[in-house]
C-alpha cells in the first residue's frame, strides 16, 4: 500500500513539474506618457474594427504622438489624457472615448457639421399631456389620427406590455411615427424589441462580423442578424413612420436599418449617425479606460452602417413654429 | 493512563445515540446556526465531534454524516487579460458546506466488508468579491460557484489518531465578473469541469477538556474542459452564443490547487473549525490569461448525524 501512495505522489508532482507558465502576463501599472500612448495604440491597432475604412495610417499615428508622449512630464495626466484623446480623435468614431477619474473623451465630429434637424421646443408641442409607458413617450397627434412615440434612448428599457398599451391608445389612429431623434443609442435589445411589432415573421436584416485576429482585416465571415418577432405579441399593421436625425447612433441607427425592412414602413429625416460597430473596452497601462467599436455591422445588402443610413425621405427642419419632420410623416401616413 | 482517556473521547465523538430529543435540539440548534452564520461567524452546536473520513465502526448502525458549514473570507489576486491587461486584488466573503460519509455503513459490506475504508465527500461553496485594478481607478464584481464530489480511502494509524486519505473527486465550477465601471458592463465566464486528485491527512490530539483534530486537504486537476473567449471575440456576441473555445484541460495548461490547513477543536458541546486556505486557479492560451490567487481565513461549525435505515419512508 505504501507503495501505492508514493506512486500516486510522484504522479502528482510529476503533472505539477509538467505544467508550464502562460504566456501572456498581465500588464503592470505604469504612469510613463510614452508607455500609455504605445498601450493605447496597440489595442486599437489589434482590436479596433474601422482602421482599414477610416483611411488612416495608423502607423504614422504612432510615430506621430509617441514623439509628442514623450515631451510630456510623467506626472501631467491632463497632458497626457488630452494627447490621447487627440489620437483616438483620429480614429472619427462616437464609439470611441477615453475614460479617466477626472475627464471623459468624445469625437462629435460625425454630427457637428449636419443639419440639427430637431428641436425639442417644437417636439413638446405635439407631446403635450403625452403619457409615458416604460421609455416610451406616446400621444395621439393630428387630431387622434396618428400616434407618435418618441424614444429618446436605447438605455431607457420597456417592456412587450408597455407596448401593448401603447398600442391600445392608438386604436383610432391611422398610422405610427416613432421618432428616435438625438436618440444616441443604448441596449440594442431594446432595438430588436421596438421593431418586433412591425414583424411578422423573422426576417434577415443584416450582417455581423468580428474580428478573428490582430491584423486590421482579420475578420470572421458574415454573420445573419435577423429581426425578432416573437418578442413582442402585439403586433401593428397599419402604416409606421420612423424620424431619424444624424444624431440617432448606435442601436437606434440598428433600429433604423431594421426598420427599413419591415413591411408598411417608411424612414424620415436626417441621415442617422452609424455607430454600426459594438462597442468593447479595455484598459491602459495606467488604469484609463478606452471604448472602442470592435465588431462591425452590415444592412441587408452587406452595406457598413458605421456611416450611417439614408432615409426614405430626406428632409430638413425650416419652420420655427411646427416640427416639418414630424408634419411630413404624418402627411406620408395619409398617402399610404 | 492518558491514552485511555484518549481512547473515551474517540468513542464517545463516534456513539452518540441521536434520539428524540437529541434530534429536536439539534433541529433547533442548526436552524440558530444558519440564521447566525448570516450574520456573525460565530455559533454553537450539537457536541459531536465530526471526524471526516472515518467509517462508522462495525457495532453502529445507519449512514451517519458529518457536515462542515463554513465561511471564508480573503484576500485575492485576479488577472483577467479578457477585460483587462492589469491585476486586480481586494476581499472576497464566500460561504461553503461539506460533508463527509462512509459509504453504505447500513450493509455488511460497508460495515466490514471491501467499502470499510473508504468514504465520499460533497462540496458547495459560493463566494462573491469586490476587486481594484492596481491603478485603483476600476472594479471588477465577480461571482464565483462551484461544487464537488469525490469518492477517498482511508488508512489510520496510531489508534486511529494519525490518518490518511487519498481518492479521485470531480468538481463544476463557474465564476462571473464584471468590469464594474465600464459603460457597457462587460462580462467575463469562467466555466471549468475538472476531475482532480485529492488528499488529506489528520492528526488527533487530546487537551484535558478539550479535543483537537489539525487537518491538511488538498486537491489539484487532473483532467476536463474548461472555457475561454476567443481574444477578439466581444462580450455580446459570447451572450448572443458565438461560440468561444472549449478544451480539454489538464496540469498542462491549467493549474487548479485548493488547499487547506485547518484546526478543529471540540468543546463539550460545539465543534469549531479554525485554519486558512489557499486557492489557485490559473490558466490561459497565448493570448489570454486567466489567474485567481486567495488566500482565505477559513471559521466553520461541524457537526454529525445520523440516518438510521430503519426510519426510511
Amino acid at each position: 500500500m505504501k507503495t501505492k501512495i508514493y506512486f500516486i505522489g510522484i504522479a502528482l508532482a510529476g503533472m505539477r513539474l509538467l505544467s508550464g507558465c502562460h504566456a501572456k502576463e498581465e500588464m503592470s501599472y505604469s504612469a510613463d506618457p510614452v508607455t500609455n500612448i504605445e498601450g493605447l495604440w496597440q489595442i486599437i491597432d489589434t482590436r479596433y474594427c474601422y482602421i482599414e475604412d477610416k483611411g488612416i495610417d495608423w502607423s504614422a499615428i504612432r510615430e506621430e504622438y509617441v514623439a509628442q508622449a514623450a515631451q510630456i512630464k510623467p506626472n501631467d495626466q491632463v497632458a497626457l489624457f488630452d494627447l490621447c484623446a487627440g489620437m483616438l480623435d483620429s480614429l472619427r468614431d462616437g464609439h470611441v472615448n477615453l475614460y479617466s477619474a477626472f475627464d471623459r473623451s468624445a469625437n462629435t465630429a460625425w454630427f457637428d457639421t449636419c443639419p440639427a434637424n430637431f428641436d425639442s421646443r417644437l417636439q413638446a408641442l405635439y407631446l403635450q399631456n403625452c403619457r409615458v409607458a416604460g421609455g416610451l413617450y406616446y400621444n395621439t397627434i393630428d387630431s387622434g389620427r396618428v400616434g407618435y412615440i418618441y424614444y429618446s434612448s436605447f438605455s431607457n428599457s420597456f417592456s412587450a406590455g408597455n407596448i401593448y398599451w401603447v398600442f391600445k391608445a392608438f386604436e383610432q389612429c391611422e398610422g405610427l411615427i416613432i421618432d428616435v431623434r438625438n436618440n444616441g443609442g443604448g441596449d440594442i435589445t431594446n432595438a430588436y424589441r421596438l421593431s418586433s411589432p412591425f414583424f411578422t415573421e423573422n426576417e434577415l436584416i443584416g450582417y455581423w462580423r468580428h474580428k478573428t485576429g490582430p491584423a486590421h482585416n482579420d475578420f470572421s465571415d458574415f454573420e445573419p442578424l435577423t429581426a425578432d418577432a416573437s418578442m413582442v405579441g402585439s403586433k401593428w399593421k397599419r402604416p409606421v413612420v420612423v424620424l431619424c436625425n444624424r444624431r440617432s447612433y448606435s442601436a437606434a441607427n440598428l433600429f433604423v436599418n431594421i426598420m427599413r425592412y419591415a413591411p408598411s414602413a417608411r424612414i424620415v429625416g436626417g441621415t442617422s449617425g452609424g455607430g454600426g460597430g459594438m462597442p468593447m473596452s479595455y484598459e491602459m497601462p495606467n488604469g484609463w479606460m478606452v471604448r472602442f467599436s470592435s465588431v462591425r455591422m452590415y444592412d441587408r445588402d452587406k452595406k457598413d452602417i458605421e456611416n450611417g443610413i439614408e432615409p426614405d425621405v430626406k428632409i430638413s427642419m425650416t419652420s420655427t413654429d411646427k416640427d416639418d419632420i414630424i408634419e411630413k410623416a404624418i402627411q406620408l401616413i395619409h398617402e399610404f | 493512563m492518558k491514552k485511555k482517556e484518549a481512547r473515551y473521547c474517540v468513542n464517545r465523538e463516534i456513539v452518540v445515540p441521536l434520539h428524540r430529543d437529541n434530534v429536536a435540539y439539534m433541529k433547533k440548534v442548526i436552524g440558530i446556526i444558519l440564521l447566525l452564520f448570516i450574520f456573525l461567524p460565530l455559533s454553537a452546536q450539537e457536541g459531536t465531534y465530526g471526524t471526516e473520513g472515518e467509517p462508522v465502526s462495525a457495532e453502529t448502525y445507519g449512514q451517519e454524516h458529518t457536515n462542515v458549514l463554513k465561511i471564508h473570507a480573503g484576500y485575492g489576486r485576479q488577472i483577467d487579460t479578457y477585460l483587462s491587461p492589469m491585476a486586480y486584488k481586494g476581499w472576497q466573503l464566500g460561504l461553503g458546506n461539506e460533508w463527509w460519509q462512509a459509504f453504505r455503513q447500513d450493509t455488511k459490506l460497508g460495515r466490514t466488508g471491501r467499502l470499510a475504508n473508504w468514504g465520499h465527500v460533497g462540496r458547495v461553496a459560493l463566494a462573491a468579491g469586490r476587486l481594484v485594478n492596481t491603478a485603483q481607478s476600476n472594479l471588477f464584481y465577480s461571482l464565483h460557484i462551484d461544487a464537488g464530489w469525490g469518492a477517498f480511502y482511508c488508512w489510520k494509524w496510531i489508534d486511529d489518531r494519525l490518518k490518511v486519505h487519498v481518492g479521485p473527486y470531480l468538481e463544476g465550477s463557474f465564476a462571473v465578473r464584471e468590469h464594474g465601471s465600464n459603460v457597457n458592463k462587460i462580462v467575463s465566464f469562467d466555466v471549468a469541469v475538472e476531475a482532480m486528485a485529492m488528499g488529506g491527512v489528520s492528526w488527533s490530539f487530546y487537551g484535558k477538556k478539550t479535543s483537537y483534530r489539525l487537518n491538511y486537504l488538498i486537491r489539484t486537476n487532473l483532467i476536463g474542459f474548461d472555457f475561454l473567449p476567443e481574444y477578439w471575440e466581444s462580450y455580446y456576441e459570447i451572450s448572443q452564443g458565438v461560440p468561444g473555445q472549449a478544451r480539454c484541460s489538464g496540469p498542462w495548461n491549467h493549474h487548479t490547487l485548493k488547499h487547506e490547513l485547518t484546526l478543529d477543536l471540540q468543546f463539550p458541546h460545539s465543534t469549531w473549525r479554525v485554519g486558512a486556505a489557499h486557492e489557485l486557479n490559473d490558466y490561459g492560451t497565448k493570448d489570454l490569461h486567466f489567474s485567481h490567487n486567495q488566500i482565505q481565513l477559513v471559521i466553520g461549525c461541524i457537526w454529525k448525524y445520523r440516518i438510521n435505515p430503519h426510519s426510511r419512508l
